[in-house]
């Protein structure tokens, strides 16, 4: 009985944890790509305009980031200014929170068929490494070691918090900007 | 609880075995299939591996209502649409794909052409763009390898915007596969080589990759066996039909496995090489599979050392310290392609194919880096592992 109350309050939960995360990373993303070279150079092979989604099916949370050039992302919110041009989409909530919630790799995730790609495969390869180095720079190291295939031996600690402040300084602002518009 | 999870999905009826190609034209009335297309290549037909099919169509009062043979090795989105027209023309309702990977991935391109309509092939790229059933479509491979008539994918060229189109849908997979040896008997030793590494690849990755799962690994040990078994055999007598059947199914059944675990590094660098070098598929499988195999070996130690069981039997199993069968599998796949390469040159290194420049390593790792398939390799891989894999590869 209790069970059955609690139910859709954790559904709820989930919810609102996987529309935040959503909304961190994406603003995460847009921060690392002013901050880091690594992330410039794998950003910049993707043609301008190129729009990068992820999302939970069918209708749920999603983010949304555009390549403005020079390997720099622009994060758009929830909605897209045109058709995305890559999606990698969750097939349920409970697999977004497992993996917003580090339960399950990302690698793993997509190993597990929770996720599928839709666009060029080549582009979902790339903005997964972006993804990973945005991890590996944000996350606590034991936290990062469950979210990414592997820890990068050269991220050093000083490297590390150095940028890991520049990001969540970025975030806190553009989160900030946008409660003031 | 375990926190493993999988997916497996095959429907395709195999008809593997002696005389299986005269189930063809039962398969079809099965279809309500009366007016059957052939899409193949010249190499086939010169080979008279239509005589059999044909013959056994009339046998049983089926007629072929029309041959395509001019798929090229790359097909293209004008060889789709052409055929498509082809098929329309003569009222045919089903199709028969007689070939290796290109005439398997184009009849499936056809396919989608001629059950949704239309001449844009591109409009259907991507995963899950189709929502039904296609028209009926068999299948009969014609090399021991590329285990496409098991997969759920094709690629073709759209050679206006000079790009790959993968084509994504359980639909493409046929109704049914149909393996007979007579299809691959007169192989010539370096093509049976290769493919036959080819498969061996698909199985080893498929059995090492992260998305191995326990129904796959089943079909992809015994793929290993098969091939470790019979590969010698072919090369040293090529009209020896059990062991050709033998290596046939064991490439359906390694098709089977990858497509439910999918691959890793060896495929993203060998799908680089294919694109830079030209270098046929099943070759660069060949050459790249130990190199990778020592890349990943802590990563996979333990399945890895399983497949020594497979690869040498069960004598060389036991006698080898569990410690050491990770890399006594590997000395073992060394061991296969130096008889290889004794038998018919196939080559075990990028300088021995003479058709790679040093130059070009930077090239094919940087390309590999993007490839699909690197997702689901059990180490990570950065742009210096690749080129150290590639290095060692070299020479």
């Amino acid at each position: 009985m209790l069970a059955k109350r609690i139910q859709p309050m954790a559904s709820q939960a989930k919810r609102l944890y996987v529309e935040l995360m959503f909304q961190v990373m994406g603003r995460a993303l847009q921060a690392v790509s002013e901050v880091d070279g690594e992330v410039q150079k794998e950003a910049q092979v993707l043609p301008e305009g190129f729009l990068f989604e992820m999302m939970v099916m069918p209708e749920g949370a999603k983010l949304i980031v555009e390549h403005i050039g020079g390997g720099r992302f622009h994060y758009h919110g929830d909605s897209a200014p045109r058709a995305v041009n890559v999606s990698i989409q969750f097939k349920h909530l409970t697999h977004a929170f497992m993996v917003l919630s580090f339960q399950e790799k990302t690698s793993i995730a997509f190993a597990h068929d929770r996720m599928l790609v839709d666009g060029d495969v080549s582009y979902a390869v790339r903005m997964t490494r972006v993804l990973n180095r945005l991890e590996s720079f944000i996350l606590p190291k034991i936290i990062a070691k469950r979210a990414v295939k592997e820890y990068p031996d050269n991220l050093h600690l000083p490297e590390k918090l150095i940028s890991a402040a520049q990001i969540y300084l970025k975030v806190a602002t553009h989160f900030i900007q946008t409660a003031r518009a | 609880m375990s926190n493993s999870y999988y997916e497996f999905f095959c429907p395709v009826k195999v008809i593997a075995g002696k005389a299986a190609l005269e189930h063809i034209p039962y398969e079809l009335s099965g279809l309500a299939a009366k007016r059957p297309m052939i899409v193949t290549d010249k190499g086939v037909r010169a080979a008279g591996l239509l005589d059999p099919i044909i013959a056994a169509c009339e046998e049983s009062g089926l007629e072929i209502v029309s041959i395509y043979d001019d798929v090229p090795p790359d097909s293209s989105t004008t060889v789709v649409r052409d055929i498509a027209a082809v098929y329309r023309k003569e009222k045919c309702d089903s199709i028969i794909a007689i070939g290796g990977g290109s005439a398997i991935d184009t009849g499936k391109a056809v396919n989608i052409l001629v059950s949704e309509g239309g001449d844009e092939i591109a409009k259907y790229s991507g995963a899950g763009v189709l929502k039904r059933p296609l028209k009926p479509f068999l299948v009969v491979p014609t090399t021991a390898g590329t285990g496409s008539e098991v997969t759920s994918i094709a690629v073709i060229t759209d050679e206006k915007k000079g790009v790959k189109l993968p084509f994504t849908s359980s639909y493409l997979l046929p109704n049914a596969a149909v393996i007979d040896p007579r299809m691959t008997l007169t192989l010539p030793p370096h093509i049976t080589a290769a493919t036959a590494m080819d498969a061996m690849t698909h199985a080893v990755e498929s059995f090492t990759c992260m998305a191995k799962n326990p129904l796959s690994d089943a079909y992809a040990a015994a793929a290993i066996k098969k091939v470790s078994h019979s590969l010698l055999q072919v090369m040293d007598n090529p009209k020896d039909s059990d062991a050709r059947l033998e290596l046939a199914q064991a490439s359906t059944m390694a098709g089977i496995a990858f497509s439910n675990s999918m691959v890793g590094l060896v495929h993203s660098l060998g799908h680089a090489t294919g694109a830079i070098c030209h270098l046929p598929h099943g070759l660069c499988m060949s050459l790249y599979l130990p190199y990778v195999l020592e890349y990943n070996l802590e990563t996979i130690r333990g399945p890895l050392g399983e497949l020594l069981l497979h690869l040498e039997g069960p004598e060389i199993y036991s006698a080898t310290p569990a410690s050491r069968r990770a890399e006594a599998s590997i000395s073992a796949l060394r061991k296969l392609r130096d008889a290889l390469y004794k038998r018919c040159q196939l080559p075990r290194t990028l300088k021995e194919t003479g058709k790679v420049t040093e130059e070009q390593l930077d090239q094919i790792a940087e390309m590999a880096l993007d490839d699909g398939s690197i997702m689901f390799n059990p180490k990570e891989v950065t742009l210096k592992d690749a080129r150290a894999v590639l290095q060692r590869a070299w020479a």
